[in-house]
């Protein structure tokens, strides 16, 4: 409600808001945060339990990422494997379930 | 856009970092050439290209930030950074020039008369023109934050008179410490008070005029509506350079003109 009479306020005096004059890249990440969207990876991951019924959400945008599990934490050796599309796979040391999603880019 | 998945600006090949380097090297080497040759070419080659320089790099990321949209949010995180780490550079650089006249006012030597301001030297008064000048500066800084809200809150008017207030006081400082310079009853090369005074001063005044044509050149900007009410970091940048620029006047004020007198 603020922010609506705040734009309204600043339309009628004269500086443009960015929801009129923001362009390119920096446009498309404005109307995707106000849909609740993320497509350029601004934000923190979500967190999951990285159990078979709540796997590691790996977006992707082909159709296979890297992916390197911390198993423990302030654990210094990284395990590296790729993620495939597909049944969810698991970290070859820890176990934990890491599935592919694909992920769109807005253009 | 081009394909990718960040939100990162890669910034296209660009000539300026070359011509910059270019032109710091015609300074430096200039500068040599003038005092044993006394030639001003070269230097002043090398001023021509650094003002090119400036002004097509910076003309380059206006380009790429309002007119093209690259600077999303982390970009704009970034030269919040960016613009941070420098001005804290330049706290330093300033640190240095207080260190000397520190070192030097707080244990007068024999040659000086064992007394600050050494013997002969007969100070400004505090109480005139630098203190309008302080005056000045902090009026400045008001105005400049008026500035701001009044982006802010949308009001176009407001903003533009309320930032060329702010550039006129920058101006009327630097001609009240021109004339200030001109009209001292002593030099730079008037020993160790001379140096620190005119040294720290000095680079202060070549502040205050960097500053001012910052906010300038964010005058022309706003006055052709390049800031949203919500995005706006140039003049965010200025305005920090500006207080800065104020910070460090009051410094110079307490401790040379005032404790130093």
């Amino acid at each position: 409600m603020k922010r609506a009479a705040a734009v309204a306020h600043a339309q009628c005096f004269g500086i443009p808001t960015d929801d009129e004059q923001a362009t390119g890249l920096e446009k498309i990440v404005l109307e995707a945060s106000k849909k609740g969207t993320d497509p350029y990876n601004i934000l923190k991951p979500k967190e999951y339990a990285g159990s078979k019924q709540d796997p590691h959400i790996v977006p992707s945008i082909t159709t296979k990422r890297i992916v390197g599990c911390v198993c423990e934490e302030d654990n210094t050796a990284v395990v590296w494997f790729w993620l495939h599309q597909g049944e969810a796979q698991r970290c070859p040391s820890c176990g934990a379930y890491y599935k592919l999603v694909p992920h769109e880019l807005p253009h | 856009m081009a394909h990718q998945a960040h939100a990162y600006h890669m910034v296209d090949p660009s000539p300026w970092p070359l011509t910059g380097a270019i032109a710091a090297l015609l300074m430096t080497s200039g500068l040599a050439i003038w005092f044993h040759f006394h030639s001003t070419t070269l230097m002043t080659l090398g001023l021509i290209l650094l003002l090119l320089t400036m002004y097509q790099w910076w003309r380059d990321i206006i380009r790429e930030g309002t007119f093209q949209g690259h600077h999303t949010p982390p970009v704009q995180k970034g030269l919040r950074y960016g613009m941070i780490l420098f001005i804290t550079s330049e706290v330093f650089f300033f640190l240095g020039f207080f260190w000397a006249f520190y070192h030097s006012s707080l244990a007068p030597t024999p040659e000086l008369g064992g007394c600050w301001p050494p013997t002969g030297i007969t100070p400004l008064d505090p109480f005139e023109v630098p203190l309008l000048n302080t005056a000045v500066l902090l009026a400045s800084g008001v105005t400049v934050t008026w500035a701001h809200h009044s982006i802010m809150e949308g009001e176009r008017k407001q903003a533009i008179q309320s930032l060329a207030l702010t550039i006129l006081l920058g101006l009327y400082f630097t001609a009240l410490q021109a004339m200030e310079y001109y009209e001292a009853p002593f030099t730079i090369a008037d020993g160790v008070y001379g140096s620190t005074f005119f040294v720290a001063t000095g680079f202060h005044g070549l502040h205050v005029i960097i500053g001012s044509s910052f906010l300038a050149v964010c005058l022309l900007r706003q006055i052709q509506y390049h800031f949203t009410s919500e995005h706006h970091f140039g003049f965010e940048a200025a305005a920090w350079y500006w207080h800065f620029v104020d910070v460090v006047w009051l410094f110079l004020y307490v401790s040379i003109y005032w404790w130093g007198s």
